[in-house]
């Protein structure tokens, strides 16, 4: 008792020791300290402020307001989430965007996972086969749509059409028909994006002891024994990141919508984001469109937060 | 028997991947309309310029060009600078609120941008940054998922060389500019590469931010003839073009990109 109320006394008086010191010096050491954080760490927070946590609040703002480009904006309370719960047009956009989802998660998983495996099998030049896998990663979604547009052209002369032919089916309208043009710009992304998840799998390979498989062997188990009971279980939280990821990444598709069919034919290649462009940015219903953006928010917040919840055992890996 | 099962399908998915970049370089050369595939586009040895002069000659393919280096490169710059710089600070400096800063950082990554791009364009429609480069570049002069790659890398390296430089009497910057800016380098590289690829390829903001067509970069150039049911040469002409400074980049910082996928995660 005695003691602490000594270091108190002796913690009380360093403080004062340190209050005595003029107020320049005291200012020239805290800046000696921290000058780095005031020059540098100061003004990127700022930055932070102004162009990431001010738009989110605003945006918050704007969804009670009636925004207009021009003209005096006004207060109208939970107007436009009301509208949000009775446009069928919204709910069709989400709609799309889940069965998008369907159509590209589990092929785009597939492929790069069996991308991963044959690179990983040891056959050669394996390095530069990866560079192909992952060329379409890098390469600009309006070049890849440009090219995908001609290649399944609805007429009897595209290309997709004529290998068809070989086969006997009858050329298809893929992009002008409502049933198939979410399945071709699902198809876009598939190859567009498996090159990286190909790269989380081979990492996720590349991570599992080979004494596993040699125990394998000796047991006599064949490839394919070995590949369900080895290593696609111990695969798992790459799985589970991938699948997030790739979960995020679909409901924000927007580019190939955009540049392949504008959200037709009849509204069946309308995602959230696209619907949220066309309300913001060509029917100037800014506010709206705010309201559309906060429901994205929410559903990508709740996949995230799965993620945390189920990816945070398994962190090591990554 | 396992190694043919696998050679096979390296060779037939290589094909299938690659085959849009061959149609794109066919395509450059060949004088055709959007709606004809005979068997002329791969057979003929008929391999014309027209398409590659038409779109040099015309003069605003140029200036998308410059509009897109413009908005690629001063902000690849501006982010390895200042990533770095943060990530040190959050990885070596102890100063107070630091934590929660850094947890306020890592909220904010899951706010879609989609989200902040309608609020963005009132401000910039304020500031009068619609149709300058300023509405893509002063956004874009650091990045959070940066900051964390270079912190989560600098938290490996142990302090000795910081500690060492110290006694020596070296003040931060000189520790920052001597000692860590060389370190860190391969991680600035793959911050750098995911930069030029991000902005190199954004279609969604500059659509909007960009309404005039000289100040177009090429994405949404390239879609703007796409929409007006343009001429498949020239559009594939103008890809084969818009592609060659990312697969340059690729061919030489390959691996950066591999390494910041598995670290970060692209879209």
């Amino acid at each position: 008792m005695q003691n602490n109320q000594e270091l108190h006394e002796q913690s009380h008086n360093q403080k004062q020791q340190k209050q005595k010191l003029p107020f320049k010096t005291r200012l020239k050491k805290n800046w000696e300290k921290y000058a780095i954080i005031y020059i540098f760490f100061v003004p990127i927070f700022i930055h932070f402020l102004i162009f990431q946590v001010f738009p989110f609040m605003f945006s918050l703002v704007l969804t009670f307001m009636d925004w207009k480009v021009i003209g005096e904006s006004e207060f109208v309370g939970l107007e436009h989430w009301k509208r949000f719960f009775e446009d069928d047009l919204a709910h069709r956009a989400i709609w799309n965007t889940v069965l998008f989802s369907i159509y590209y998660i589990i092929p785009t998983m597939a492929l790069g996972l069996i991308l991963a495996l044959i690179i990983n099998s040891g056959v050669r030049f394996a390095g530069f086969f990866k560079g192909i896998f992952f060329l379409p990663v890098v390469t600009s979604f309006v070049i890849i749509a440009g090219i995908w547009g001609w290649m399944f052209q609805g007429t009897a002369d595209g290309m997709v059409n004529i290998i068809l032919g070989f086969f006997g089916i009858e050329p298809q309208l893929f992009l002008s028909d409502s049933d198939q043009a979410l399945m071709v710009l699902a198809g876009l992304s598939i190859l567009k994006v498996s090159g990286s998840t190909m790269i989380y799998y081979y990492a996720g390979l590349q991570s599992i002891p080979n004494q596993l498989y040699e125990a394998a062997r000796i047991d006599g188990a064949n490839s394919l024994k070995m590949f369900w009971n080895i290593t696609f279980p111990l695969l798992k939280p790459i799985h589970f990141y991938v699948a997030i990821i790739t979960t995020i990444g679909s409901f924000q598709i927007f580019d190939s919508t955009f540049l392949l069919t504008g959200g037709g034919p009849n509204y069946s290649t309308t995602t959230i984001v696209y619907y949220l462009y066309e309300q913001g940015f060509t029917s100037l219903n800014l506010s709206y469109a705010a309201v559309l953006s906060y429901i994205l928010f929410f559903i990508i917040l709740v996949i995230s937060l799965i993620q945390r919840k189920y990816l945070g055992k398994d962190t090591q890996i990554y | 028997m396992k190694k043919i099962i696998a050679y096979i399908g390296l060779f037939f998915f290589a094909a299938c991947f690659l085959m849009p970049f061959v149609i794109m370089l066919f395509g450059s050369f060949r004088d055709m309309q959007y709606a004809l595939l005979s068997p002329a586009f791969w057979f003929s040895d008929n391999f014309q310029l027209v398409n590659y002069q038409y779109i040099l000659q015309d003069g605003i393919f140029l200036r998308w060009i410059f509009n897109s280096t413009v908005i690629t490169i001063a902000p690849v710059v501006s982010q390895m600078f200042f990533c770095t710089v943060v990530g040190y600070i959050f990885a070596k400096k102890v100063f107070p609120g630091r934590d929660i800063i850094f947890w306020v950082f890592m909220a904010v990554i899951m706010i879609p941008q989609q989200l902040l791009i309608i609020p963005k364009y009132i401000m910039f429609a304020n500031f009068g940054w619609i149709n300058s480069y300023e509405a893509m570049i002063v956004p874009e002069i650091w990045g959070i998922m940066g900051v964390f790659l270079i912190r989560q890398y600098l938290q490996s390296i142990p302090n000795d060389f910081e500690e060492a430089a110290k006694i020596d009497g070296a003040g931060d910057f000189q520790i920052f500019l001597k000692i860590i800016f060389p370190l860190t380098i391969p991680v600035v590289a793959t911050v750098g590469t995911f930069s030029f690829i991000q902005n190199w390829n954004d279609l969604f903001q500059p659509l909007i931010y960009m309404t005039e067509e000289k100040m177009f970069p090429v994405t949404v150039g390239l879609a703007s003839m796409l929409s007006k049911e343009g001429h498949f040469g020239i559009e594939m002409a103008g890809s084969t073009l818009s592609f060659i400074p990312t697969f340059l980049i690729f061919l030489f910082f390959q691996k950066y990109f591999t390494e910041g996928i598995q670290l970060s995660g692209l879209k």
